[in-house]
This record gives C-alpha cells, sequence and structure tokens, in this order.
C-alpha cells in the first residue's frame, strides 16, 4: 500500500519508518509459512525432531523473519519499489518469541537519473537480540 | 560439499505463478495488502494485476534438487543457510509462467575459530517470465561448518 509513499527528493538518511511487530509467534505461524513456502525443514514444524535435534523447541525461519521485514519495507517505500533485497541470517527465534522489524534510509543516490534508496533493515527479538538482518535498495519517485 | 561443483549450471524448469499461491503467501508472512488479494484494486495499480510479494520466488526453489546435489554434501545438519539476495528486474504477476535456471556461483572455504573449517556456497537462480524477460535474480548462500549445528 503506498499512500504516504516518500518522494525521492523528501526522504533523508536516517528516515525510518514505524517498526513492525510481529508476535508473540505460534508453532500454527511456522506451520502456515512451512506451507506457503514450501520449507520443509522438520526443524521449523516436527517438534520430536528438533528437540532430537539439540533445540529447545520448532524454531521459526529466516525467511518468515525476512518476510515481516519485506512487508515493512514495501508499506514504507511502496509496492514494486524495491530493486534489490538481501536478507542474513544471524539466529533462531521460537514460539512465543515477539519480533520488532526496523528499517532506515543509509543514504540516497541519483544512478542515471533514478532516485536510488539504500536502506538497511533488521528484527530482533523481546531481548533485543538480532534474528536476521538486511539491506535493501528501492527506487522513489522525486 | 565437492568444490568442483563451482560454475555447473543445470537444466531450466519451468513453474506456474498462481493467484492462490500469493494469496496464501501474504498470509503466512502476515501481509494484508490488496495488491497480493484484490483483483480488482491491483487491476486500477500501474502492475495492472496482483503481483509477487518480495521473498515468495524462494518457495519455488525448495523443490528442484539438481543443483543442492551437485554439491554433495554428506550431512545437512551441518548446512546452514547464511544469506538469501534478491535482485528484481520486473515485476512478476499472478498467472505468469516462469522458467528458473540454478548455477553454482562459487564455493569457497573459510576458517572460523567458532565453527571449524567453513565451505561457503553461493547458488544462483535466473528467473525468466513467458515472454523471456529476465525478472528476478535470487541467491542464497550455504555454509557447510566443520561441527554439527541444529539449524
Amino acid at each position: 500500500m503506498t499512500a504516504n509513499r516518500p518522494s525521492f527528493d523528501s526522504i533523508k538518511a536516517g528516515d525510518a519508518p514505524a517498526p513492525l511487530v510481529c508476535g508473540p509467534l505460534t508453532r500454527t505461524q511456522f506451520v502456515r509459512y512451512a506451507g506457503a513456502s514450501h520449507d520443509f525443514n522438520p526443524n521449523h514444524h516436527d517438534e520430536v525432531y528438533a528437540r532430537a535435534n539439540g533445540n529447545k523447541a520448532v524454531f521459526g525461519m529466516g525467511m518468515l523473519a525476512g518476510g515481516y521485514c519485506a512487508r515493512l519495507l514495501t508499506d514504507w517505500l511502496g509496492d514494486g519499489s524495491l530493486q534489490r533485497l538481501r536478507i542474513r541470517f544471524a539466529s533462531r527465534f521460537w514460539p512465543g518469541d515477539v519480533l520488532t522489524c526496523m528499517a532506515w534510509v543509509a543514504e540516497k543516490r541519483e544512478v542515471d537519473g533514478k532516485g536510488l534508496v539504500d536502506c538497511e533493515f533488521s528484527s530482533v527479538n523481546q531481548e533485543g537480540e538480532v534474528v536476521i538482518r538486511g539491506d535493501a535498495t528501492a527506487v522513489l519517485p522525486r | 560439499m565437492d568444490p568442483n561443483a563451482a560454475g555447473k549450471t543445470f537444466p531450466p524448469y519451468e513453474f506456474h505463478v498462481e493467484r492462490g499461491k500469493i494469496r496464501e503467501f501474504a498470509d503466512a508472512i502476515g501481509d494484508p495488502n490488496p495488491i497480493y488479494r484484490d483483483p480488482a484494486y491491483a487491476e486500477q495499480t500501474p502492475f495492472g494485476g496482483i503481483i509477487a510479494p518480495p521473498t515468495l520466488l524462494r518457495t519455488f526453489l525448495y523443490e528442484p534438487r539438481a543443483a543442492s546435489e551437485a554439491l554433495a554434501v554428506k550431512d545437512w545438519s551441518y548446512i546452514v543457510h547464511g544469506e538469501q539476495e534478491f535482485e528484481y528486474l520486473a515485476p512478476v504477476l499472478a498467472g505468469e509462467v516462469l522458467t528458473a535456471q540454478d548455477r553454482i556461483v562459487s564455493i569457497t572455504e573459510k576458517e572460523s575459530r567458532r565453527a571449524g573449517k567453513l565451505q561457503i556456497a553461493v547458488i544462483e537462480t535466473t528467473f525468466h517470465n513467458q515472454r523471456g524477460e529476465r525478472v528476478q535474480i535470487a541467491r542464497r548462500t550455504l555454509v557447510e561448518t566443520g561441527k554439527r549445528i541444529s539449524e
């Protein structure tokens, strides 16, 4: 949704949208994402397997947190505005965790007359531990 | 991992970007945006129809096994997905038929005090639509650790 989409001229380094808070997360949300994304690694849906494999429970997919952050970016900068997106997986997250997704402008630049905005983002759990971090580039209208 | 797999390209495969899958995926990431679910709304946008969310195409990369088999991983419980990157060249719309092709870009080694000897593989997938336009590139980085990890 692009109701209050910022323009290239108005946006500046450090600008940030309101954080997106997701959770407390449930096993059902992990299972739903498994079905939707075809990620059937049993660590994400089979508690017996996950525990036998040394985990305290099933844990969420990094790409689920990546999906939350992508939503934060498209809600902020506009549908179809992204030119690239990179997600780096940092640590696991668990049922009951609350993830806060944040993004901010690192810099803006003009390339071939196009207004590009380089952003960074991260998703942290309720302890402030980084679950994923990443960067993205979006093109914005003047 | 087999370092000789670097540079290999694999047979292209085709898949349909279905409207129902887009909605299911948007629901799973909790995104209520009508651009992923409401055809009447989507028709009036510059895209002219329902589009794929930014991270959707990773979904179609689990089933084709050729590239991951070529890595010759002995035990997948030593493998972590380190990074996932997308380049967006054109919108992907519901109803399109995409062709994807995987290539193992590189397999490199690194020493890590925490996790022993690391091998890092980058697999790149290029997506073309039914008109032959290159629409997206996905890169996933897989890391094989010297120690067993639970991810």
